[in-house]
Order: structure tokens, then sequence, then C-alpha cells
């Protein structure tokens, strides 16, 4: 495989979504609202002077490793602590889901449906390297994002919180660290590896992006099972999921390379 | 007439055996055997849907044949798939340019994926032809805003960014007003003058066919029916030919005595035209006789030529007649 040709699809592909707005909206969007809204909403909106009951029974649904490291800590901080530190990580694993799903899914199936595509097919680069490098003009923008947004939130977490916590700053921990820099690029690599397959086989980007959306179902369901208290995200689970998703990441890009035909996409030209 | 080339020479540049390709129960080309001459613009000529988009996108390793095969400068276009389409320019039904990207960013893309890996080689070239096609002042535009005619121009020139050996120009004038459709077919007329480019030129347009190709292959409902150069198509649907006179004056004993002769089958007059079409059975051996008629009645010729059948009427004849043995 030559690398370079990978790289220069990913350059074009690069140039053309950053003049499409259909694209970057939805890319800057989300990362702007979980990193910038949610955080100074939940800190800087009035105390509504939880009682000390409701903060007990919002902890009582917690797991014991969370509750012993939030004991001693006044009601506001417990609340901030809990939606900001705890409950919101799983929220971040939508940034790099959606940027990936929105850019993948534009990869084949938009190049389709602007009939660019034979001429593409029709270059001298192998369908790894075409493969490649439409999976990298996903990964790399989504993860950009994705760290980005974890940068923002942390400092507007910090900065806002800062008093709160008598001068500790609560972001990054280790379990962010493991989630942003560990799950969140698996998490990324595998809607990538699914979307791309998918969006070389549909006709249109709408039709290759609907059908990605299923991928956000799992990321729901973490998030779900962490409020009920059924899930507590630590290093443990966290390394659990990393490797659950690496094997479907795995997983996906062999199918997704087996099943890439020139024919194929050709064949469902709309 | 079409252009004309050396019909001896024996390099196949292109060369095709019984290609077939099948939809599912639907055969889009049937068994189609042609071969493409070094330098040659080599036409398939075919109503919408008669397999020429198809026998292309297999000669450019997009599809892969059902049966038969196929090879390009002597390379097998299944087996060696990647090095066919490194010595191919394709120009595809659609122009296929990136419109968010102007036309310098087009062409910069093109030319590297194609082996220009060299920057300021990639420049130059990349240079040249956006002059050479007229469009170096708007090489920064979007090719979203360019006109048709404009992106057809620079889809050509990104077919030939790395100055192919084989251009592969699917419907090139398709949808074009008359006066782009010229500048296109004198474009690629330049081409072939340049004469290191092999052209398979894929058309439904027949003015296409006439000026820019050597040779054509008529296809149909995917099967071939006739391959040749313009000339010989035209002269295979007469069944007799037709020699046409023009005299200074026609009177009635010329038309006569062009009757009389053996080798004459019909004569037809136009007195106020003062000219004579007459039908024969040799074209070589007859006129000359009817020459002498003419002379003998007092009869002052003007000129003398033998009438063909146009493309259109070939072309339609032998579309809606079959099969024809080459």
């Amino acid at each position: 495989m030559r690398i370079r040709r990978a790289f220069l699809v990913f350059r074009k592909d690069w140039r053309e979504i950053r003049r499409n707005w259909q694209v970057i909206l939805p890319i800057i969007i989300v990362p702007v609202a979980l990193s910038v809204v949610f955080p100074s909403f939940i800190v800087l909106v009035p105390d509504g002077g939880e009682s000390s009951e409701g903060t007990a029974a919002l902890l009582g649904s917690l797991p014991s490793e969370l509750r012993a490291e939030l004991s001693g800590l006044p009601s506001r901080a417990v609340v901030i602590y809990i939606f900001l530190v705890y409950l919101l990580a799983p929220f971040f694993l939508i940034i790099p889901l959606l940027a990936s799903t929105v850019i993948a899914a534009d990869s084949f199936a938009g190049e389709k449906e602007r009939r660019t595509i034979e001429a593409l097919l029709a270059m001298p680069i192998s369908d790894s390297e075409l493969f490649l490098g439409k999976v990298l003009v996903s990964f790399v923008p989504s993860m950009i994002v994705t760290w980005s947004s974890f940068a923002i939130y942390t400092a507007i977490t910090d900065v806002l919180s800062f008093s709160t916590f008598n001068g500790r700053l609560i972001l990054p921990n280790l379990v962010w660290i493991l989630f942003i820099f560990g799950l969140a690029p698996l998490v990324a690599l595998s809607s990538i590896g699914l979307t791309v397959t998918i969006s070389a086989r549909v006709k249109g980007f709408r039709e290759a992006q609907q059908i990605s959306t299923i991928l956000l179902v799992p990321i729901l369901g973490l998030f779900f099972g962490q409020l009920s208290g059924a899930v507590f995200l630590g290093p443990v689970v966290i390394g659990l999921l990393a490797g659950g998703f690496a094997l479907v990441a795995a997983i996906v890009f062999e199918i997704g390379v087996r099943l890439f035909r020139r024919e194929e996409i050709l064949a469902r030209l709309a | 007439m079409g252009p004309t080339i050396d019909t001896e020479n024996p390099m196949p540049t292109i060369e095709t055996g019984g290609l077939t390709k099948r939809f599912g129960s639907f055969t889009a080309v049937d068994h189609v055997s042609f071969s493409v001459r070094d330098g040659e613009v080599f036409g398939l000529l075919g109503p919408n849907g008669a397999g020429k988009t198809t026998t292309i996108r297999m000669l450019a390793c997009l599809l892969a044949p059902t049966e038969g095969t196929a090879t390009v400068r002597g390379l097998n276009i299944g087996k060696d798939s990647l090095k066919v389409r490194e010595m191919v320019g394709i120009l595809t039904e659609n122009p296929s340019l990136y419109e968010r990207l102007t036309a310098h960013e087009n062409m910069d893309f093109f030319a590297e994926a194609y082996g220009i890996s060299d920057r300021t080689k990639r420049s130059h070239r990349v240079k040249e032809l956006l002059e050479f096609f007229e469009l170096w002042d708007r090489r920064d535009d979007r090719v979203a805003k360019f006109s048709k005619g404009m992106k057809q121009k620079l889809a050509i020139a990104r077919a030939i960014v790395h100055n192919p050996p084989i251009v592969y120009l699917d419907e090139p004038t398709s949808g074009l007003d008359p006066e782009s459709a010229k500048t296109i077919r004198d474009l690629i007329q330049g081409l072939s003058r340049q004469g290191n480019h092999s052209i398979l030129l894929c058309t439904h347009r027949l003015e296409d066919a006439e000026k820019l190709c050597h040779r054509v292959m008529i296809i149909n409902k995917g099967k071939s029916i006739v391959t040749g150069t313009i000339e010989e198509l035209t002269t295979r649907v007469q069944t007799h030919p037709i020699v046409q006179v023009a005299l200074a004056k026609l009177d009635q004993g010329i038309v006569d005595s062009v009757k009389e002769s053996d080798s004459v089958r019909e004569v037809a007059a136009d007195t106020a035209q003062g000219t004579l079409t007459i039908t024969v059975d040799d074209y070589e051996s007859s006129t000359p006789t009817i020459v002498k008629r003419i002379v003998a009645a007092d009869g002052r010729i003007l000129s003398v030529n033998r009438v063909r059948p146009s493309l259109e009427e070939a072309y339609l004849k032998l579309v809606r007649g079959g099969p024809v043995e080459n």
C-alpha cells in the first residue's frame, strides 16, 4: 500500500469538507454545546438550594466508588461534580461519533451524489489506499474536534468551578483521559469503518447518515446505564469498552475492505 | 469523410475479444471484439443504452467483464488493472469534477494521483493544460461557477494531465451547445494530431464520429454491428454505386443515351439543376462509358462525383438492420 496515495485522497477530501457547511455545521454545533454551553449552564445557573436529602437521593443511585469520592463535599459541589465529571463523560463519545459519521457518510455516498465517483475510481490507486484515505479524512478531523472540545470543556469547567472546589481542578482526571484518548479514537474508528462501508453501498449521503445513526444507541445505553447506577465508568470498565470497540473496529474494517468493490460502488450510482 | 490513418500498422493499443458484460439477466455488452491502433481515434457509435459506456468502463478497469478478454498495451485489464489505469486518461460520462475545489486544485489533485509527484513538474503541466484549454485566467475559481462547456474542457484537460498514451472520451460533446461542441471537437482533433494519443471515443453524435474518427464500430443493444472507416460503412449500406453528373445543359437526348448503357440500372434527371443521378453496377467500369455517352450526345460535363449515403443514412440502416459481416 502506498500511504502517500491515501494521504492524497485525505487532503483532497479535507479541502472539500472545509467548504461544505452541510458537513461542517453538525461537526461544530454539538461540540460547542457540550464543551461550552453545558458546563457554563450547570456551574453558572443560580443555586437552586439543593437540599441535603435531594443530594443524598442523587448520590444513592450512584456507585459506591463515586459516593466515597464525593463524601464531605457541599451539596452544590456534589451536583456540579456528578454532572460535569461523571454524567457528561459518555456524551463526549457523541462528538467523535457524530463528526466521523457525518464525514464518513459523505465519503463515498457524497461522491456518488455529486457524480465525482467515477473519475476517482478510475485513478491508479488501489482499493485499500482509497479506503484508507476515506477513513483518514473522517478520523483526523473528528479527533481534532474531540480533543479540542475536551480541552475547552476542561478549561471552562475548571475556571468556573475553581471557587466551588476551593482551588481544586476537577478535570482532567484519569477516567476522562482514558475516555478521550483511549476510548474515543476506537469509537470513532468503529463508526468510520461501519459508515464508510455503508456509504460505499448506498446511493446518497442522507441514506448513509441515517443508517449510521444506529451507532448512537450504545452510547445512549452507556449514559443511562451510568445514570441508573448499573454501570460505573472506571478504568476497568473503560478498558473493557476499549477492548470491545477495538474488536468492533477490526471486524468492520476487515468487512469494509472485503466488501469494497469498485464495481459495486458504480452499480449503485444514483 | 473522416480522418485517415495508416491502417497497415499492426500494433494494436487496445484489443478486445468477445468482451461481454451481464448485469443479472441483462446483457449490456455482448461478445464485442475490436482493436484500436496506435495513434488512432476509434469511435464507439451507437444509440443511448447501446453498451458504449459499459465497454469503456470495462476497459478502464472499473467493471470486470463477465466473459471475454481485453488488453491495453498488452496488459490484461483484469490482472494488471493498476498499470492499465496509469496509462489511461478518461473523460467520464459526467465531468466528475470536484465543484467545491478550484480548477487548479482539481488539476493538481489528479496530476498527483496519476503519478506526477514532483511539485514543479506538476505545476508546469497544470499551467500548460489550463492555458491550452483557455482556463488559466479562471484557475482560482471554483468549478461550481463554470459553464458546462468549461467543465467539459477542464474534464478533458484532467483526462490527459499525465500525458497518457490512451484516452477514453465518453460522450465529450453531449449536452453542449453547437459552439461549445465545436470547440471540444477542435480540441480532440488537436490532441489527435499531436499523434501520441490513441483515443477511444464513445458517442451517439454522428457529426463527432464523422469529423474525429479514423474508424468506428457501430454498437447496438450490446452487440457489435459493423466496424470500419466512415467510407467503408457508407459504402457497405449502398446496394449499388451512384454516380452524379453535373452538366451545363441537360436534354432528353443525353438522358436516353445514358439509359442505353448496359451497366446503368437507373437514371434520375433533374433538368432544372442540370444533374443526372445514375445508379450503376460498378463505379469504376461504368463511369468512363457514361462520360463517353454524354460527350457523344453533345453534353458539356461540369463535374462527375460518386454519391455515397451520409453517415446518418448508413448508421440508421445499420442500426435497424442488425449485425453485418465484417
